[in-house]
């Protein structure tokens, strides 16, 4: 049986192994490589997307977790409204690398929607994700400067 | 024997072979325009080239790893030729002499940091600097390591870029019959007073007839670009899902390859039962490889998907013969490097004055002894390499720091020419030394050989990457200083003792002269160049074999000997009851760059005025690279009873600075990557198998601990230096440092 979602707005479906998790089928059956692998057991969250608005690590998910709901990766985050996040990325100049910038981003949506202006310690909290070059004072000021755009918008 | 292979193994063999070959002036780094031209492009020397549509084209020899260095060799040509950065297509540079990193290999030499560059270097030093640039330039090796690639690009990429403008103005001028004086060229067009303009894709046929023009830098008045925060070119794609690393390599027809290694350096594998694996959904083929390029024998399962390769692979039962050294102990290692120490004389690195005399008439000595354990690169894109071999060769996807040595790992484990291996360069996510290797190159290359002509992604685990690294070498070092009656240091004495890894990083990667034990300056940079003025020194190190894997890691011997010497610093000027920062100025007066370097890092940290309670701070200053750095980390106590560092202040001399914002980034990165290893770095190694295997167990910093980075840039006329890794070493010292204020209590080994 098909597992039937919606993916970054569009519906979608997947044939795969249920067992499979969502990280692999985005990678290796979709083709969808911003989404990235990089620990295998979510404690580094590079594989990060946003299931139902919510972000979730996708290297631990199995795909029959995701019938019907909605899934948004990093390729799909233009098209919502934070859009504004990718903008303050580019201002910010966050990214070195760039490896777990997908992964951040996709955790940042997620607490902007929880959480439309959040404080450093919000930020400390929502957004455990690793980041080997040390970008994080950065993301920090990038979420900051990105809530501010969206309270205006 | 092949070229390269003849010329490595004399260079190595006599050290001076020079007499008789040609010169090579950096000129000789344009490269002849004929050899790089491309259909529909037109190039006008070996890195640039135009399109119709009056696109500028750089070939890009080096690795963008984080460190930023597309957008600066972007910036030197787009400089020169007054095109806007954002608009330079980059393509990969083919493998050609002309791109080799000369300046990495210069740097490798064993010369105190104050003699090693500058007009004031001894007659020796510039000797040994022009052969061993000869010798780079003749070989071309492409690397993208040790915080070079500014450097060396400096010269032969603007005079790549100036004699292509001035070919183009010239052009120009010849097609309007005008005086070249009268044209002036801007955003990739050549404009005429008379009002005539044209872009350089309409003028470059009849400029490749004038190449190379007149190559005449700009002054540095009229530079645009450098200097100045020019946006990074890659930041874009790695905000939206488009960047392509190597493990994003995507091919018609492609499977998916897992693998698991033998645990033990130089271990194979036994026996496999692989009955159920190979009946499992998706799964190709089973294939066992041998070592090979420093990689470890091992099997790996392809499949139509990494989940079912990673499934067959747990479904197999494996057994594994020990490796030559069963019972290798990282505790054990570090215990017979301390009596490596006591009981070994070492190399000596650096002799000045009479020590054993100074430490003879000493009225006080102060004696310690430090520590570092192994480290893991831990490299978020775990390592991966995609590989089609067939009929004609091996062709290769792959993120690498050098191109050439994955090509040549490729041929050997294919058993064809290297000529017959091409290679696709994509974006690494993160190197920091890691990428300078090919082992996973050969493993993915010994894999696809088996796959029928269809191109194979293999890609490692977490664990497979952290257990099978090539790890930054343990380190011990014994530290004395000899104090006279007036209370001035006159001794400064230090033995340390640790695998080298230069060489046995040679015999991985040019195993045609892996029988030459290279002399490896690495072990002991950071201890025997320091900058003080202390007139009576000896610096030795004793290059050890432990067996334990062991590579390059950001900073390499500066990682770990800073924390050694600049908490020893620290360390005398507490007993000597002297302000930390007024005690290293006082030994810092012949030599004012780091003088000015630790000013200005101790005004802007406020340096000497009151904290909150509870807070301290430290300060190091240490030089790498080319680069003096100083730091000054303001640290607390956390709950969990470790430093908890919420500041620091980093002033950094690197000759002139290319792009501030890029060198910002960088000393944010490099502070976050050495308090990572500062605080909880180490890799066990139990029964010759490592410990660790996922980041729970390899604690990385998280953004809850991040300091707030401040970075002042010293201005400066000198060429650039290095800035992806002197960052680093400073941030271990100044925390242990800042540690010692704050509790009284001195930290000699790592982690704190």
């Amino acid at each position: 049986m098909p597992i039937a979602f919606e993916l970054n707005g569009t519906p979608a479906s997947l044939e795969s192994d249920p067992a499979m998790p969502l990280l692999w089928a985005l990678r290796d059956v979709l083709s969808l490589t911003g989404t990235k692998f990089g620990c295998g057991i979510a404690a580094c969250g590079a594989c990060t997307v946003l299931l139902d608005g919510a972000p979730v690590r996708t290297c631990v998910l199995p795909v029959a977790g995701i019938e019907g709901r909605r899934v948004t990766t990093i390729e799909g985050l233009a098209a919502t409204r934070y859009a504004a996040l990718q903008t303050a990325w580019i201002d910010a100049q966050v990214p070195q690398c760039g490896y777990c910038q997908s992964g951040m981003l996709m955790a940042a949506a997620g607490l902007l929607a929880q959480t439309p202006a959040p404080s450093d310690a919000d930020i400390d909290a929502a957004i455990g994700n690793l980041c080997r070059c040390g970008t994080y004072q950065r993301v920090r000021a990038a979420i900051h400067r990105a809530a501010k755009a969206l309270a205006r918008a | 024997m092949k070229r390269r292979t003849f010329l490595l193994s004399t260079a190595a063999a006599s050290g001076a072979l020079l007499v008789g070959w040609g010169l090579m002036p950096p000129r000789s780094r344009l490269g002849d325009a004929a050899r790089f031209a491309t259909l529909g492009e037109i190039a006008l020397n070996g890195w640039l080239r135009f399109a119709a549509d009056g696109t500028t084209i750089l070939a890009m020899p080096r690795a963008e790893m984080g460190q930023g260095v597309h957008t600066a060799l972007v910036m030197l040509a787009a400089e020169e030729l007054d095109v806007d950065p954002a608009s330079v297509r980059l393509v990969q540079a083919p493998a050609e002499r002309i791109f080799g990193n000369v300046a990495t290999f210069v740097a490798a030499l064993p010369f105190h940091a104050l003699q090693a560059d500058g007009d004031e270097r001894p007659v020796g030093v510039r000797a040994a600097q022009w052969m061993v640039a000869k010798v780079a330039r003749e070989l071309g090796i492409n690397v993208t390591g040790g915080s070079s690639s500014v450097a060396d690009a400096w010269r032969p990429l603007r005079l790549a870029a100036a004699s292509a403008r001035s070919a183009l103005v010239a052009s120009a001028a010849n097609r309007w019959k005008a005086n070249p004086a009268d044209c002036r060229s801007e955003n990739g067009k050549v404009f005429h007073a008379g009002g005539q303009s044209a872009h350089y894709g309409e003028l470059a046929a009849e400029a490749a007839v004038r190449s190379p023009g007149e190559a005449r830098l700009k002054s540095r008045a009229a530079w645009r670009l450098l200097g100045s925060a020019v946006p990074r070119v890659d930041v874009p794609a790695k905000t939206n899902g488009h960047a392509i690393f190597g493990i994003d390599v995507r091919l018609p027809g492609m499977l998916y390859a897992a693998a698991k290694f033998a645990p033990q350096p130089g271990g194979t594998l036994a026996q496999a039962d692989t009955a159920t694996a190979t009946k499992m959904s998706g799964v190709r083929h089973v294939v066992r490889f041998p070592a090979d390029s420093g990689g470890a024998a091992g099997i790996a399962v392809v499949a139509d998907t990494t989940w079912q390769a990673k499934q067959a692979l747990e479904a197999m039962t494996l057994a594994w013969n020990a490796g030559p050294n069963p019972t290798l102990d990282s505790d054990r290692i570090l215990a017979d490097l301390e009596t490596a120490v006591r009981v070994r004389s070492g190399f000596n690195f650096h002799d000045r004055g009479d020590v054993a005399k100074a430490f003879g008439a000493a009225k006080t000595k102060l004696e310690a002894w430090y520590r570092a354990p192994y480290l893991a690169h831990a490299t978020p894109e775990p390592m991966n390499c995609t590989a089609r071999v067939d009929a004609e060769g091996v062709e290769l996807w792959v993120s690498t720091q050098v191109p050439d040595f994955a090509r040549a790992a490729a041929a050997r484990a294919a058993g064809v020419s290297t000529d017959r291996v091409r290679l696709h360069a994509r974006l690494l996510g993160g190197g920091f030394g890691r990428r300078l290797e090919a082992d996973v190159v050969a493993q993915a290359t010994r894999i696809a050989m088996q796959a029928g002509g269809r191109p194979v992604q293999l890609i490692l685990s977490r664990e497979e990457d952290m257990r099978h690294d090539f790890y930054r070498p343990a380190q011990v070092a014994r530290l004395e200083a000899a104090i006279d009656d007036a209370g001035t240091v006159t001794g400064w004495r230090i033995r340390s003792a640790g695998d080298a890894p230069t060489p046995r990083w040679v015999e991985r990667v040019m195993p045609e002269i892996a029988a030459v034990d290279l002399l490896d300056r690495s072990a002991s940079e950071g201890l025997f160049d320091k900058p003080y003025d202390f007139p009576h020194q000896r610096i030795e190190h004793v290059a050890t074999r432990s067996g334990v894997p062991v590579g390059y890691w950001r900073s390499v011997g500066h990682s770990h000997n800073a924390f050694f010497s600049e908490s020893f610093v620290d360390e005398i000027a507490h007993a000597l009851k002297t302000d930390p920062v007024a005690f290293r100025r006082t030994r810092l007066a012949k030599t004012p760059r780091h003088l000015a370097v630790l000013d200005l890092a101790a005004a802007r940290s406020g340096w000497g005025t009151a904290l909150p309670e509870g807070r301290a701070r430290g300060v190091a200053l240490h030089e790498s690279f080319g680069s003096i750095v100083a730091q000054v980390a303001e640290v607390s106590r956390s709950a969990e009873g470790r430093p908890r560092v919420h500041r620091v202040v980093c002033a950094i001399d690197c000759g002139t600075a290319i792009n501030p914002g890029i060198i910002a980034q960088q000393m944010e990165g490099s502070v976050v990557f050495g308090l990572t290893a500062a605080l909880y770095g180490r890799i066990d190694i139990r029964k010759g198998a490592v410990q660790q295997g996922n980041f729970p167990d390899y604690r990385l910093l998280g953004m809850a601990e991040a300091p707030v980075v401040e970075t002042h840039i010293v201005p400066s006329t000198r060429p650039p230096a290095g800035v992806g890794e002197p960052g680093t070493p400073p941030i271990a010292p100044a925390v242990a440092n800042a540690w010692f204020t704050l509790t009284g209590e001195r930290r000699r080994a790592l982690p704190l």
